[in-house]
């Protein structure tokens, strides 16, 4: 009789350890700002994750980089002409000596992912920015053609190639950069 | 006699005046719009590490202190929905979260037309949008506001050219790393974004302002240079809770501009920004009625502008501001 009340006792002591341990375990972890209970939809644990890349697919995203850092820069710089010219100067030559440079860069940008290495896990993200680079080059080429001829449509035209292009950039982005934009 | 019929005529002589004072007063008030307001989340960034949005809120393992044992923050991005009689402006825009930027940890988003018609706006009237700044999850979807008039800062434009044009890799890189870029000058304005600013100047849909402007009576542009970014600006709005500014990310955070944070710092000056909070307490006489983009206390009592608030599309939540006088409540 004794036994089985030591017993009881240990075990209810068991039991306060226990729930303690837990309440001090729930008080120390950290939490985030908690967000109005009924407004919390936490979807994370439901969304599956991109997988890492393998050691060859790193090989391949970094090599891109060199050429994606430059590229998204131009590409830039492709609608900062446009902006420029239509709402500061209007000179179509000035126009012209800006994406005479940019029209080269997307050409041999092109050439250049062409060329490169891609693993086969890859290739259709290789040849999705291999066709990003020639929108962007014959974006810059309809450009050029209106510094010649003053034919405003092409400077549409061109718009929607620029659009394209990096909505396709993005793409491979979300593959092999996928921190590449933060919060601002 | 004489002088009495004088002081009689003073009398209505100054009688006169002082109600064509009035008249004219009350018309000048009745021409001044009073607007109604409301607040949209776009999307949320999960799990942001609080010390990489505010400096002095940053995270130490095994605080008890409230300034510092918060590991991490949900952001709202939010856009401010502003009706001006049969005016409608947006300030800030949003991003567009499809298949090609998922952009991870990302959460909540929906599309900008689809949540307008959620408040019983049509995308297409939206007359005018004043983007706070350019980055990206703050001018994105301007192409899905067809009749919208873009209003955006000389100063802006102006520091992205240069930092593009910089000789430096580093300093003229939009993006110097995989991981992100990390505030360098032309951090943020990612192609996509800057095609659809351009595609707004193409379409003769842009205002460059330089500085101040009065976008409609009462309604009025503040440049906030280098309080988040080189061309910044503000917009007060009267209400009828007395003037609220919205500020974008020169005023990310409302507990910063309540206790003189610095927040999400990226091409921002620290000294502009507190400048920027200052403008905000001189116009709207204190920090209640500035609006904040990313505040992680958004669409609650903590922040009481944006208390009445209700879960819209895919778990985004929204808030009433401020209604005119006669506008009807658009909360479900």
């Amino acid at each position: 009789m004794a036994g089985g009340r030591s017993l009881l006792l240990a075990g209810v002591v068991g039991a306060l350890a226990a729930t303690a341990g837990a309440a001090w375990l729930h008080e120390i972890r950290p939490r985030s700002v908690v967000q109005p209970a009924a407004q919390t939809v936490d979807a994370r644990a439901e969304k599956p994750q991109p997988p890492a890349l393998t050691a060859d697919e790193e090989r391949f995203a970094t090599t891109l980089w060199t050429v994606h850092r430059e590229a998204t820069r131009s590409a830039v710089a492709l609608s900062f002409a446009g902006i420029i010219y239509q709402a500061e100067d209007r000179d179509a030559r000035a126009l012209a000596r800006k994406i005479e440079p940019l029209a080269k860069f997307f050409h041999d940008a092109e050439t250049q992912v062409r060329a490169m290495s891609a693993p086969p896990s890859l290739s259709r993200t290789q040849v999705q920015y291999v066709d990003a680079m020639s929108l962007y080059a014959r974006a810059a080429a309809e450009m050029l053609k209106f510094t010649e001829d003053g034919d405003s449509q092409r400077l549409q035209v061109a718009h929607g190639l620029d659009m394209k292009a990096s909505e396709d950039v993005l793409r491979v982005g979300e593959v092999l950069w996928p921190g590449q934009y933060k919060p601002h | 006699m004489r002088k009495r019929a004088s002081r009689i005529r003073s009398f209505a002589l100054t009688a006169g005046i002082a109600a064509l004072a009035g008249l004219f007063g009350s018309t000048a008030q009745a021409q001044q719009p009073v607007c109604s307001a409301w607040l949209i989340e776009s999307s949320r960034f999960m799990n942001v590490p609080f010390g990489s949005f505010m400096p002095d809120r940053t995270f130490v393992p095994g605080s008890t202190k409230p300034e510092s044992n918060i590991p991490s923050v949900d952001l709202p991005v939010n856009i401010g929905v502003i009706k001006c009689g049969s005016e409608l402006i947006l300030y800030d825009t949003g991003w567009k979260q499809q298949d090609y930027l998922k952009m991870t940890g990302s959460d909540h988003w929906a599309p900008l037309p689809d949540q307008l018609k959620a408040l019983g706006f049509n995308a297409a009237d939206v007359t005018k949008v004043v983007i706070g700044h350019a980055h990206w999850d703050h001018a994105g979807q301007l192409s899905d506001l067809p009749n919208a008039v873009l209003y955006v800062q000389r100063e802006e434009l102006k520091a992205i050219e240069w930092a593009l044009n910089y000789p430096e890799p580093h300093i003229r890189a939009i993006n110097s790393d995989p991981g992100g870029c990390n505030r360098t000058p032309a951090c943020g304005y990612m192609p996509l974004t800057m095609e659809e600013v351009y595609g707004k100047v193409l379409k003769g849909k842009a205002v460059i302002v330089d500085g101040e402007t009065e976008i409609l009576p009462g309604v009025r542009i503040h440049p906030a240079f280098r309080a988040h970014t080189a061309g910044s600006q503000l917009l007060e709005v009267p209400t009828s809770i007395g003037k609220l500014v919205f500020g974008s990310d020169a005023f990310s955070s409302y507990e910063g501009i309540r206790d003189w944070m610095t927040a999400n710092v990226q091409q921002t000056d620290t000294v502009q920004q507190f400048l920027a909070y200052e403008k905000c307490y001189k116009i709207t006489g204190g920090y209640n009625n500035c609006v904040a983009a990313h505040e992680p206390l958004s669409y609650t009592d903590k922040y009481p502008l944006t208390k009445n608030s209700w879960v819209a599309l895919n778990g985004g939540r929204m808030a009433e501001l401020t209604l005119a006088p006669g506008e009807k409540s658009r909360k479900p």
